[in-house]
């Protein structure tokens, strides 16, 4: 039984028109699959069965070793939204309820380009370079999540540096604990800086630089 | 059972003047969104959240708004009353509107690095939760203080949740997170809760929510997080109690979302002052819904206000 019913799909469908560049999903799960390893890896096959400009691939988190250590993955269920390069952007957890916005935005993003982050955004991500880590703890039925997802998996796109993970806090309890979620969304950078909410891109900023 | 929403937000055009600019997408804007869009007005709605329905989005079920003799899901009317709007041409962006310039006749609306031209404005900005004022409470939020049940519920399984305030959206955020706490205990400072009958039957069903009236939360210490403590204190004996709770949810009233317009628009007590038309003190500048001075805030009423809006802001284009 399909996961999402056809009003979605078709939405998705009409959606994925404005695809430009090819996509590849790269999903990480195991041989016997968590629940949610289970619905994520339906999710995602359906979605790339909406458009032949994106490519699906399956790895297993135990023996696909190359694979996993190439794009850091460290917990399961998780996706890779990329082109050709590794764009940084993560789905840790499945991206359901609100956070399929985000996923459809990721897609949207790597095949495009477009991004909405302001100028001075872009300023200021040229000049990273240091390694930056975003994790974006989110609820599926936290409607204000997708903007804070939104927004560090465009930074990740922008510059190489940065890598950006949307965390499903309820599948992913003792990392939250260890971050101390108790609000989502909520914006760990680099382990050290804290954000709550869906917070103006500014804000983001400010606490990479006193992340770095 | 797995859910799936899906909103993309519409691309826009700022070299074109739009006929109206909405700001705010909660169900007064949707409403205005859905007649105008019907009236064939060139309209815009910027909504600062990614998702429309506003206050109606956060709650989590709606049993007033008439039309669902079931209780409906205040996300799923918010969508509901989207897609209809949409259906007829409403175009939504999702973002924050940085300032406004209302007075000309052609009107102008900044948001980032955009600015949208307009010939007429109208606001249902609505309102936010009002912050109780406590030390630390800013430095909390999210670490313990929370003011949306349907977002941050889920992250106090088993756990003992304060909830400050004794009205409709007290008692039913309650009703709300009583699903994944173990306990519950309600602070009102008045000596009985104000919600309708209706809700009070249901919480008085159920046994996980403790209601403690004549009191007030003086203080909260959650430095050490695994004994974090609040104070309350009993209004009539004055005598203070620590209670051990895991985090504290506060829904003490509302205040009026109008910082952008507070030197161009006639304000009282912070909401807009309209006339029988909606208009504000400018021409061609109209709000609607829990912005404005009125008497009751319901999805109801904002929706009433809504289309009343669009009816005079389209007279007004004819006009002008």
């Amino acid at each position: 039984m399909s996961l999402l019913n056809e009003k979605i799909i078709n939405q998705v469908k009409d959606l994925f028109k404005g695809l430009e560049k090819p996509v590849t999903m790269k999903f990480f799960t195991q041989e016997m699959e968590c629940q949610f390893c289970k619905e994520t890896h339906s999710l995602v096959e359906e979605i790339a069965s909406t458009s032949n400009k994106i490519k699906f691939e399956v790895y297993d988190f135990q023996k696909d070793t190359e694979q996993v250590k190439a794009h850091k993955i460290d917990k399961i269920p998780a996706l890779v939204v990329m082109d050709e390069k590794d764009r940084g952007i993560r789905f840790f957890g499945i991206p359901s309820g609100y956070e399929f916005s985000s996923l459809i935005s990721a897609i949207m993003l790597v095949s495009t380009g477009r991004h909405q982050l302001k100028k001075s955004t872009i300023d200021f991500l040229n000049y990273i370079q240091k390694p930056v880590h975003l994790q974006v703890f989110v609820s599926p039925t936290c409607p204000y999540c997708p903007p804070a997802v939104i927004l560090a998996h465009q930074m990740a796109y922008v510059n190489d540096y940065i890598t950006a993970d949307m965390v499903e806090s309820s599948e992913f309890t003792p990392l939250a604990i260890k971050y101390q979620v108790q609000g989502v969304p909520r914006t760990i950078v680099n382990d050290t800086e804290y954000l709550e909410g869906a917070a103006p891109e500014e804000y983001l900023i400010e606490k990479i630089k006193a992340s770095l | 059972m797995l859910d799936f929403n899906l909103n993309i937000a519409d691309e826009t055009d700022s070299s074109q003047i739009y006929d109206l600019i909405i700001i705010g997408g909660g169900p007064a804007g949707l409403t205005a969104g859905l007649y105008a869009a019907r009236y064939k007005l060139n309209t815009l709605m910027i909504e600062k959240a990614f998702i429309s329905g506003g206050q109606m989005a956060g709650t989590e079920w709606v049993e007033n708004y008439p039309g669902f003799p079931e209780p409906v899901l205040g996300q799923k009317l918010a969508q509901n009353m989207e897609s209809q709007a949409k259906s007829f041409g409403l175009k939504i962006i999702n973002a924050y509107v940085d300032s406004v310039d209302l007075s000309p006749k052609i009107k102008e609306i900044k948001s980032g690095e955009t600015i949208y031209k307009t010939k007429s404005v109208l606001i249902t900005t609505g309102a936010s939760p009002r912050k109780l004022g406590l030390a630390n409470e800013e430095q909390y939020k999210g670490k313990g203080i929370s003011y949306c049940a349907t977002c941050d519920g889920p992250m106090y399984p088993d756990k003992k949740i304060a909830v400050i305030g004794g009205g409709n959206s007290a008692c039913e955020e309650s009703l709300f997170l009583a699903k994944y706490a173990k306990e519950i205990v309600i602070i009102q400072n008045l000596d009985h809760l104000t919600a309708d009958p209706i809700v009070i039957e249901k919480l008085k069903a159920e046994p996980k929510i403790k209601v403690r009236l004549n009191s007030t939360l003086r203080s909260f210490d959650f430095s050490n997080a695994l004994n974090r403590q609040i104070l309350i204190e009993d209004s009539v004996s004055h005598q203070q109690e620590t209670l051990l709770i895991d985090g504290i949810f506060i829904f003490v009233g509302m205040i009026p979302n109008t910082q952008l317009f507070e030197n161009q628009l006639e304000l009282d007590h912070g909401y807009i002052k309209t006339d029988n038309s909606l208009q504000t003190n400018i021409s061609g500048v109209y709000a609607a819904g829990d912005v404005i001075v009125k008497e009751l805030r319901q999805v109801a009423t904002a929706v009433g206000d809504g289309a009343l809006a669009a009816y005079k802001i389209n007279k007004f284009l004819e006009d002008h």
